[in-house]
């Protein structure tokens, strides 16, 4: 079972601490990070996602602080991601299919299939340059969910989304976590997600409230 | 509003920025050690400016004629390279482009802007010339005046210009693009070449407009001799000396009056940039219809195999990198269809003067594009979490860029069992791409990458 620790995990940009003294297990199962804006919550998921080393701590995989391994099954979506607008969608992906190692014949049909959950396959071979703002965000989310990451930091996937199409990717986060990875994202649809989580936890002030008691059970 | 206003906020917002890119410093610490290589070493290194067969002795004014030939002929490319690959090239226009704010005002005062940082990289040249010449002229040859005045009279109309038609570049959605930096590199070999052909003429204020980079007269007016015959680089004799009068050719008939109209030119193309300035686009490109449509465009979406298992990891992932590296070099189908034709073209020329030139003028275009799109800051900072790391990537792009060009020169090879164009066809492509993405790194554009090819390809194609 993967398991994913933060020990004693500080940040701090100049002299401006974001994070301060963040102990953490996550096991799998979804971990919703919910709190104002600035207060770190996308610097944590920057951190768990090898994104930025802290200044502090460690972070362990499965027991050990290499991010070599942690990388081999990590599907990240930030926030913001300067897109090719010159590829089409589908080229993107592969691209990042390759960077992740995986069999590409496999990857395009695996890409296929989760746009066509989430409302995008009619446009994958469309150039980037011609997206909208949601469809971006779901083309950042798709290319996230490819090959079978054990790990997935997803920083407000569901921003910028209809109602209909987030409750879709929602969908496919929650069979991920249930599938046995463990994914941790920010949401402004928390609310709507929460009965599905295993842990809702509060970052305020750098640093991370003790989790709303969430029944393990409830992860079904 | 006051156009004044407009023009002093982009001013001082444009020079902000420049104040806190690191660009700009280390140009203004690389600018004084970069004047030693533009002056001629003792043991015969460094840029030589011949004129005849002889060198010119050294002293105030050729020493800084010397720094401001170099500059005005050598370097523009880097001060076009600078300003358009650094802080300043990404503007707000969302939001600029639908206040009432005068184009021409803006455009005036962000040309202010790069002007003066240019300037200000010439006075750093300007004080590092001054410290040379300390070791380079004997006795009480120094003369401070003289010097700076040569190298601003020269190199100062050149850069202010480049500083134009940076602005200029920038007002219509053309010239924004990879055809702008094509068309400013082909603005910069006329530079230098129309004061050439008109060098043997009479001195005067119209022949000196042909002088944009403005080292004719200072080199041949002064000459003990007739001299239209001069050089200005490396790699050539030369035998003896000569005195040569560098005040006389820069006080010459019409000179200085051609070199501040060329300022005055370039206050003229800001202008008239202003008024020509056209909108950004939304990049949303039309689907083309027909028989082009179906040959250009990626056509439908494959069929969706529901609930496709999770990709597994590649046997051999490193090939599949160096496969989606040149694949997406080759992205879009007018690249396919060029390649070909250089590939049947090649089968028919000679290769080193003909086909190879031209497939590496094709690839110069796709390296630099998927080079710099792929080092996009924004970009990596997702790519970078993947276990290929970034290094690794750039290695697979080098591979697959040395592919390309050996891949197109398959048919040079072919008919005669010609094995020897395929290590050039490869070389030539594996250091074009390394240099692509060493720069596209640099610079997390492909501004660089593009205009430095575009000089070296001019280079091997005329060698």
């Amino acid at each position: 079972m993967a398991s994913l620790e933060l020990k004693g995990v500080g940040k701090a940009y100049g002299r401006k601490r974001v994070l301060q003294d963040i102990s953490l297990t996550f096991e799998p199962g979804l971990t919703l990070l919910v709190g104002p804006s600035g207060a770190g919550k996308s610097t944590l998921l920057r951190l768990i996602a090898t994104a930025e080393r802290p200044n502090k701590g460690s972070i362990l995989w499965n027991g050990s602080g290499g991010r070599g391994a942690l990388r081999k099954t990590l599907g990240y979506a930030p926030q913001a991601v300067d897109l090719p607008e010159d590829l089409t969608a589908r080229e993107f992906a592969m691209h990042i299919a390759a960077l992740k190692g995986l069999n590409l014949g496999q990857a395009d049909k695996q890409f296929g299939a989760i746009t066509d959950a989430i409302g995008l396959h009619a446009d994958i071979n469309n150039r980037i340059a011609s997206f909208s703002g949601g469809m971006r965000r779901r083309l950042i989310f798709a290319q996230a969910m490819l090959g079978e990451p054990q790990l997935l930091a997803l920083d407000e996937p569901t921003a910028e989304l209809d109602g209909e199409t987030a409750r879709k990717l929602g969908a496919l986060i929650v069979g991920r976590a249930k599938a046995g990875a463990i994914v941790v994202m920010t949401t402004h649809l928390a609310d709507e997600l929460a009965p599905s989580a295993r842990a809702v936890l509060r970052v305020e002030n750098g640093q991370v409230a003790p989790p709303v008691a969430r029944a393990p059970e409830s992860v079904t | 509003m006051n156009a004044a206003v407009i023009s002093a906020s982009s001013l001082t917002t444009s020079l902000l920025r420049y104040g806190r890119s690191r660009a700009l410093w280390l140009m203004l610490l690389v600018a004084p050690l970069g004047a030693r290589y533009m002056l001629p070493f003792e043991d015969g290194g460094g840029v030589r400016i011949a004129v005849g067969d002889a060198l010119p002795v050294m002293t105030s004014p050729f020493l800084g004629v010397s720094l401001g030939i170099i500059v005005s002929t050598l370097v523009l490319p880097i001060a076009w390279l600078f300003l358009r690959s650094n802080t300043t090239r990404r503007q707000p226009w969302q939001v600029e482009e639908v206040t009432i704010g005068s184009r021409v005002a803006i455009a005036l005062g962000r040309f202010g802007a790069d002007a003066l940082v240019l300037l200000g990289v010439l006075a750093a040249l300007n004080v590092a010339g001054l410290y040379l010449a300390t070791f380079m002229l004997r006795g009480d040859a120094l003369n401070i005046a003289e010097l700076s005045f040569a190298m601003w009279v020269v190199a100062g109309p050149a850069v202010i210009g480049v500083a134009a038609l940076r602005i200029l570049f920038d007002a219509r959605p053309l010239l924004r693009s990879g055809f702008g930096d094509f068309g400013y590199f082909c603005t910069w070999m006329g530079s230098l070449i129309a004061p050439i052909v008109t060098s043997k003429s009479a001195p005067s204020f119209a022949s000196n407009m042909h002088d944009f980079a403005g080292f004719v007269r200072p080199l041949t007016y002064g000459a003990p001799g007739p001299a239209d015959d001069f050089s200005i680089g490396g790699g050539f004799l030369a035998t003896g000396t000569i005195n040569l009068d560098v005040m006389a050719g820069l006080m010459s008939p019409g000179y200085l009056e051609s070199r501040l109209a060329w300022i005055g030119v370039a206050l003229a193309l800001v202008v008239v940039a202003g008024l020509i300035y056209a909108p950004h686009k939304a990049k949303k490109k039309a689907v083309l219809a027909g028989r082009l449509g179906a040959l250009l465009n990626a056509g439908p979406p494959p069929r969706v195999v529901v609930n496709a298992p999770a990709a597994k990891r590649a046997m051999a992932d490193a090939i599949g990198l160096v496969v989606s590296e040149f694949r997406l070099i080759s992205s879009g189908r007018v690249f396919l269809i060029l390649a070909a034709a250089v590939a049947v073209m090649s089968a028919f020329t000679d290769f080193r003067h003909a086909a190879s030139p031209a497939a590496l003028l094709l690839l110069l275009f796709a390296l630099s594009a998927h080079a710099g799109r792929s080092e996009a800051r924004g970009l990596v900072a997702l790519t970078k979490v993947a276990p290929f790391a970034p290094m690794m990537r750039r290695v697979a792009f080098v591979i697959a860029g040395a592919l390309w060009t050996t891949l197109l020169a398959l048919p040079a090879a072919a008919p005669a069992v010609a094995l020897d164009v395929l290590p050039l066809a490869a070389a030539s492509g594996a250091i074009a791409a390394t240099v692509a993405i060493v720069l596209s790194t640099l610079t997390g554009s492909s501004f660089a990458a593009r205009l430095v090819l575009l000089v070296l390809w001019y280079g091997y194609a005329s060698m």
